[in-house]
């Protein structure tokens, strides 16, 4: 089963509150705000509503909250070589 | 009676004598002991926590306590990456233009802690911004994340970061400084209380002990 990742990337200050609502029934709250949501026409026809302000990946699987935020979080960079007796 | 004030006379002069001239000594203001006013920060170069200096003599019973606490606090330090899957994949171009890179006398790197570039060489100090939880005085950090490599007449650009098989980066961790304490004064309106936050943050210094470029019979190699 794939899923649609919906990122919002423009805000919908100023546009219609039809299209707000659709936003907020999509649940983007905020710019950067990604969603899953599985492929079906309905969510099709939602984003199709505010194609000018997200971002659309159709990816395999949903990722959880903990796996977003570990995919924004940046390499450490380093390691531990040798460590003093301690 | 005149050969005891002669006595002491010289005594005391012998005394002066032995004393260093005080002409050979700097000017007080810049003895080590005045010299620290002018430092805006205080640098405070901190041992390692007593409860890891302290584990080599306690009881067994403590010591499987301070191990867990210490367990603790290593997990928070990265581990080592696995060793990657594929091979090495030179182009061309880094093939040809790497041993010239290698050759050159000094380099320096733009290491990425935590996503931040540093952009570094040998021998450098490092305040990080930061406290690293869980490093003691000591420990040396391998640095595998770079965004640039470069000579004075070559630089290696990675898009984002370098091979980090390409390069050997080390660091050792100095100690930790502290910032001197900083006191915000809080207030509401229509009152007169007054809260006073102090906040003095530590820092992580590190300093970068070893940068290799590796030459290309031992990437292939």
């Amino acid at each position: 089963m794939s899923y649609f990742r919906i990122t919002l990337m423009r805000s919908g200050i100023g546009l219609p509150k039809r299209t707000q609502g659709v936003l907020k029934a999509l649940g983007l709250r905020q710019i950067m705000k990604t969603v899953f949501y599985p492929v079906t026409p309905e969510v099709a026809g939602q984003i199709m509503k505010v194609k000018e302000l997200v971002a659309v990946q159709e990816v395999d699987r949903a990722l959880t909250k903990e796996e977003l935020k570990a995919e924004r979080r940046p390499d450490p960079g380093f390691y531990l070589e040798s460590a003093v007796p301690r | 009676m005149s050969t005891v004030t002669m006595l002491s006379r010289t005594l005391r002069r012998t005394a002066v004598d032995t004393r260093i001239p005080s002409s050979a000594l700097p000017p007080t203001f810049l003895l080590p002991s005045r010299a620290r006013y002018f430092n805006s920060t205080t640098q405070h170069v901190e041992s390692p926590p007593e409860d890891l200096s302290s584990s080599v003599p306690t009881p067994p019973a403590a010591n499987a306590q301070l191990s867990k606490h210490t367990q603790s606090k290593l997990s928070k330090i990265p581990s080592p990456p696995p060793p990657p899957s594929k091979p090495l994949a030179l182009s061309d171009s880094i093939k040809e233009l790497l041993p010239l890179l290698a050759v050159q006398p000094s380099h320096y790197i733009s290491a990425h802690i935590h996503g931040k570039p540093y952009l570094v060489t040998v021998g450098d100090i490092v305040r990080l911004p930061f406290h690293m939880p869980g490093v003691v005085p000591g420990d040396i950090l391998r640095l595998n994340r770079a965004s640039a490599i470069g000579s004075r007449d070559y630089t290696l650009k990675g898009s984002p970061y370098v091979d980090e098989r390409i390069f050997e980066c080390r660091a050792r961790v100095m100690g930790t400084e502290a910032e001197p304490m900083r006191i915000k004064e809080k207030t509401k309106r229509r009152n007169r209380k007054v809260k006073t936050v102090r906040s003095k943050h530590k820092y992580t210094i590190l300093r970068v002990s070893e940068l290799n470029v590796k030459a290309l019979e031992e990437l292939e190699g």
